[in-house]
């Protein structure tokens, strides 16, 4: 152990240490491996998070036709089982892999380490890491990305962001999607940006909609930036 | 959250650190902090069953203390508490999401048997 994490003390009859043992080390390490296997090849890592159903998959093939031939793309793309998704984002024309979780809630950096050995990401601009359907588990284990991204679909409630802190806290930036059932739903845009940013002032918000096309020009330019600022630095 | 491969990583992180002596452990006490979506009665509910199929930590005892999370103002200098999740000075209403505590998911201590 490379630390000094021990403060040997005597209490009464019994020996007491004080530690500073961190039980997501393990993964921290591994998220740390992970960055300095990507660190030559300039690649912005994006971990893409949202509830069940509100449309990574789909974006993530938007964003393939759209940016395909500007920037090359890969998506590793995590379910608790089956290939469906990776199906469909290779069918979009970019590289994907799946990570099987076998029931798992979320995506471990172990997960992402195994993958890489299997995909060829050398050339990639940007990896997205489309993890598993849940706002509360993946907040909680860094896979070694430069960005975390987090879709709120208009179907799910504007309430989210205050129920699922961390996820908010801990993302660059949240992706309204379906915005074409604004009509249609009680979600009012003006309200879910004021809870996120009562969570994280810093948070960049798009709102999008992968069936009519809307604000995907501007989810586009953000990707385009960030790609920007990760070759120059 | 994952309150039984929690504790079990409570164990191999013990038994990492305290190769020798694991053993003697009597008492663990876990921080974690508010965000670490850990809750206590879960933790040692879960921590009750996986001492079934671990006898050696049969004696032991797991307590779990919560601690809230806290921010630090820039422009204050000041320490402050977030409440209900609105991550601004509780002085001056900035916001700021420099979580000085909250996040940790720490053995703090251990005590042993002599």
């Amino acid at each position: 152990m490379s630390q000094p994490k021990s403060n040997k003390a005597s209490v009464g009859s019994v020996q007491c240490e004080n530690t500073t043992l961190n039980l997501l080390k393990a993964n921290d390490f591994v998220a740390k491996a992970i960055k300095d296997k990507l660190l030559p090849h300039n690649i912005l890592v994006l971990n893409v998070c949202s509830s069940p159903g509100s449309g990574k998959t789909t974006l993530m093939q938007e964003t393939g036709k759209r940016l395909k031939n500007k920037l090359k793309l890969g998506v590793l793309v995590g379910d608790p089982e089956t290939e469906r998704d990776a199906i469909r984002i290779r069918e979009a024309g970019i590289d994907c892999l799946q990570i099987v979780t076998g029931g798992m809630c979320h995506i471990e950096a172990q997960m992402i380490l195994q993958a890489l050995d299997h995909f060829d990401y050398k050339d990639l601009d940007i990896l997205f890491i489309e993890n598993v359907g849940n706002l509360v588990c993946p907040a909680a284990f860094d896979l070694g990305e430069d960005y975390r991204i987090t879709l709120i679909a208009t179907t799910e409630g504007d309430d989210k962001p205050k129920k699922y802190p961390r996820m908010f806290l801990t993302s660059e930036l949240m992706v309204v999607s379906k915005s074409d059932l604004l009509p249609h739903v009680p979600f009012s845009i003006d309200a879910v940006t004021k809870d996120a940013r009562e969570i994280n002032p810093d948070l960049d918000v798009i709102s999008i909609s992968s069936l009519n096309g809307e604000g995907l020009d501007q989810w586009c330019n953000w990707l385009q930036e960030k790609v920007k600022q990760k070759k120059s630095q | 959250m994952h309150e039984i491969s929690l504790v079990r990583n409570i164990f191999k992180t013990l038994e990492a650190e305290f190769p020798d002596t694991y053993q003697n452990i009597r008492n663990i006490y876990l921080t974690a902090g508010e965000l670490s979506n850990v809750q206590p009665i879960l933790m040692k509910n879960a921590f009750d069953a996986v001492i079934l199929d671990e006898p050696k930590y049969a004696k032991t005892i797991l307590h779990v203390e919560v601690l809230p999370v806290i921010i630090y103002c820039d422009d204050c200098n000041q320490k402050t508490p977030v409440i209900q999740y609105k991550f601004i000075c509780s002085i001056c209403n900035k916001p700021s999401k420099n979580v000085i505590q909250g996040e940790e998911l720490l053995i703090s201590k251990v005590e042993f048997e002599k």
